[in-house]
């Protein structure tokens, strides 16, 4: 089932949360809702789920009108970031829960909860309750919970925030496969980059209360609208150099590196300028050769991490494969790969 | 090591005291006298013993004669009574002559001995016969005995003499003091009027408790949980009003509305009633009345219980129960009261054993009546114990009524437990299995 947000804000009292956002999700997608802590993603999903009533602007879900419906009658399945299970109940009451409250016989609660908790692989855990189940198998129930009565819309805040590493890896493809199993449109709330990347068909990324960009993963890591969005995503994080266009190149604070740069052309002499290079851009291959010094350097198993100063003390950060030759204080001459390097205005806006 | 114990137990040894003597003295003391007969009769001291009529009484199925004898006046002609006589200063002659002529006569009464001493030769005047008939009375009836034995040399003068047996029942009989005993307790569970006392209790604590103190409590509890945050404030505030007027000016302001001349009456007047005190009109009035106060005071208590236990619900349990699609009856049913169940269970127990104990607003209110119809047990054994029209303050058995009520708060206590599955409550979750 498609949501449409059109023209939707939202704010408690004379705070504005949400400033007319629009939003289109298609039927069978699934989005990611991607923003620091606080820019209101939280806020947009307990709109859409009927929690929050919008302060002006309408809600869709298909062709319906479901702005001032109140919850109990969307049909949204929720997993909050904390869960939210009953603690009084066990898992298998609470899975039944949305069944129970539409009084639904009770085998067949029974047959149904089974059915969602094998798909969840809880099935032997369904007599404990939740203070009895560790974080990963209280997430379960709870997207049990949100799946079992066939919702037309399955919203997940930060579902899994919570949980440790490994687990996290695991239950990503989990609720990835159970969305595409289900075919259910979805809308993930996270400020995790590599989980929205990695699960989502698309990303929204969210800023005070805006969406800045949406777009696929790959468009929006390779062709960031702003500094901002660019500087989101990619783990190591892209880096960002300051300086001014003089001729069509990018004159570094101090001029000492300068780039030919394609986008640059006609542009006023001196205008500020960011340049943002990602890691695997800087150090293998490129063509404009810049010489500094090791600042740091980390290994991460495969891959080794250095960070290079210039004279003027800007940084630039490299990811190579795993080489032993070089430390900290070491001079380097790395190539940089101009094409693949972002150009921003001064106010974040890409060139 | 042995001197931090030490140590340990001197610090404590002040609480300690405390405890004993305010917490359990208290208890123990109401064991020991519901286990009495004492009374204002008896006295809390040692008594002495007395034939009395009721003792005589008391007697006259054991030993008929034996009773008849004592119960009469007895005058006795004997050498302590002549040498009273002469001690008294009065002619010689006359106790030479009951020395010689009257020596060891019984005279059964008061007036047989004076015509005897009114005939003597001295010819006593109308006051000294009196006077000289004093020395020779050797009745026993309403005497005081401070001890057993004067008890029997009382008898012994009397002309009575006892078997060891009889001795014994007749001590028994006229003992005044008080006397181990479980009459008390026998009284108790004989007594119809102890039995309606009891129905009128378990009426006034069932129907308080659960119409006002848990019901309307939770009812209060879960509206206001409703209700914007302003609104919800002023709503408790008022609620706890009853709670914090002092509780003598609370019952008046109840008997202004409902006396002769107060609110009721004069609304009522409009519809052409005559005035009457609404209050003592009727056991159903005096009940309906009896319950509003209680309830209304009690309610408070159990409303800001329940209000904060429900505060303490994570908001996210009814926003996933909302979109689960649970309506607000719903919420309550399945989310809310399942998670009150502790709260519940406490309030319930508090407030059964204060209703049990606390009669303060029905004295004030109905002081039990009209009759004894709003009579419960607390305000009877304080009217049994403390304060009654007929003056003779029965402390035993009113301490034995007291004692039934701790044992019933307990046993109601114990049931709650096990109802409300306190095991479960308390039992930490098993995280392995
Ligand atoms: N009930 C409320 N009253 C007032 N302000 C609120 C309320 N709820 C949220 N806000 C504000 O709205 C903004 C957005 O909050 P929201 O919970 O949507 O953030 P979020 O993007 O989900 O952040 P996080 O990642 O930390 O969960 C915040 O600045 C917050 O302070
Ligand atoms: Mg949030």
């Amino acid at each position: 089932m498609r949501i449409l947000l059109e023209k939707f804000s939202k704010s408690f009292g004379s705070t504005k949360v949400i400033e007319d956002m629009d939003l289109d999700v298609g039927s069978g997608e699934m989005l990611a809702l991607l923003g620091p802590s606080g820019c209101g993603k939280s806020t947009t999903l307990f709109s859409i789920c009927g929690i929050h009533r919008p302060t002006s602007g309408r809600i869709l879900f298909g062709n319906k009108d479901v702005t001032d419906l109140p919850s109990q009658e969307r049909n949204v399945g929720v997993v909050f970031q904390s869960y939210a299970l009953y603690p009084h109940m066990t898992a298998a009451e609470n899975i039944g829960f949305p069944l129970t409250v539409r009084r639904v016989a009770t085998a067949e609660i029974r047959k149904r909860v089974a059915e969602i908790a094998a798909l969840v692989h809880i099935d032997n855990l369904l007599d404990r309750r939740p203070s009895q189940l560790s974080g990963g198998q209280q997430q379960r129930v709870a997207l049990a919970r949100a799946l079992i009565r066939r919702p037309d819309v399955l919203l997940l805040d930060e579902p899994l925030a919570n949980l440790d590493a490994k687990l996290r890896l695991e239950m990503r493809s989990e609720i990835r496969r159970l969305q595409k199993e289900t075919g259910i449109t979805a809308i993930l709330v996270t400020h995790d980059q590599v989980e929205a990347m990695s699960m989502c068909d698309r990303i929204a990324i969210m800023k005070a209360g805006e969406i800045v960009q949406i777009a696929t993963p790959s468009e929006m890591y390779n062709d960031p609208r702003t500094a901002f969005v660019a500087g989101f995503l990619g783990n190591p994080p892209i880096s960002f150099l300051k300086g001014t266009a003089e001729q069509g190149e990018f004159v570094l604070g101090d001029g000492s590196i300068r780039l030919p740069l394609a986008a640059l052309s006609g542009m006023p002499d001196g205008t500020p300028l960011m340049l943002g290079v990602r890691p695997e851009h800087f150090g293998n291959g490129g063509d404009v050769p810049v010489t500094g010094r090791i600042s740091f350097a980390e290994t991460q198993g495969r891959e080794n991490l250095y960070d290079v100063m210039f004279a003027d003390g800007s940084v630039l950060r490299s990811i190579q494969p795993v080489r032993g030759d070089l430390k900290p204080g070491d001079d380097v001459r790395w190539n940089l790969d101009s094409k693949a390097a972002f150009v921003f205005a001064e106010d974040g806006r890409r060139l | 090591m042995r001197t931090s114990r030490t140590l340990g137990l001197v610090m404590i040894a002040p609480a300690a005291i405390m405890i004993l003597l305010f917490y359990l003295m208290p208890v123990i003391l109401t064991g020991v006298f519901s286990m009495t007969n004492m009374s204002t009769a008896t006295g809390i001291s040692g008594g002495a013993f007395q034939v009395t009529q009721g003792a005589v009484n008391r007697l006259r199925t054991e030993m008929p004669e034996i009773a008849d004898a004592i119960s009469e006046p007895r005058f006795v002609i004997d050498e302590a009574g002549i040498a009273a006589v002469e001690a008294a200063g009065l002619a010689s002659a006359i106790a030479a002559e009951l020395r010689t002529e009257h020596l060891g006569e019984v005279h059964a009464s008061r007036r047989e001995a004076e015509r005897m001493i009114k005939a003597l030769k001295e010819r006593p005047s109308t006051r000294q016969t009196k006077q000289i008939s004093d020395f020779f009375n050797r009745s026993v009836i309403n005497t005081r005995f401070e001890s057993r034995e004067a008890l029997m040399e009382g008898l012994k003068k009397l002309g009575v003499t006892l078997t060891p047996e009889q001795q014994e029942a007749m001590a028994r009989a006229t003992y005044t003091g008080w006397v181990w005993t479980t009459d008390n307790f026998r009284v108790i569970g004989n007594s119809p009027d102890m039995a309606q006392v009891f129905v009128n209790t378990a009426f006034y604590v069932a129907v308080t408790l659960l119409l006002f103190n848990v019901g309307y409590a939770l009812f209060l509890a879960v509206t206001t949980h409703y209700m914007p945050a302003t609104t919800a404030s002023i709503f408790r505030a008022i609620w706890l009003l009853p709670r914090i007027t002092p509780v003598v000016i609370y019952v008046l302001m109840w008997k202004w509305l409902t006396w002769d001349s107060g609110f009721i009456s004069m609304f009522m007047g409009q519809f052409g009633h005559p005035p009457k005190n609404y209050l003592l009109d009727s056991a159903y009035n005096a009940w309906f009345f009896v319950i509003l106060i209680n309830g209304f005071i009690g309610a408070s208590m159990g409303m800001l219980v329940f209000s904060s236990a429900i505060k303490a619900i994570p908001e996210a349990q009814f926003h996933a129960s909302e979109v689960d699609g649970a309506s607000r009856w719903q919420q309550i049913r399945y989310i809310i009261l399942p998670q009150l169940r502790w709260p519940i269970l406490f309030v319930t127990c508090y407030q059964t054993l204060s209703l049990l104990a606390s009669f303060n607003e029905i004295l004030l209110s109905t002081r039990g009546g009209p009759g004894r119809a709003t009579e419960v047990w607390s305000l009877a054994a304080y009217h049994t114990a403390l304060q009654n029209y007929t003056g003779n303050l029965e402390y035993g058995l009113g301490a034995a009524m007291a004692l039934v009520l701790v044992v019933i708060g307990v046993i109601l206590s114990l049931i709650y437990l096990r109802v409300f599955r306190y095991d479960t409550l308390i039992s930490k979750p098993l995280i392995e299995d």
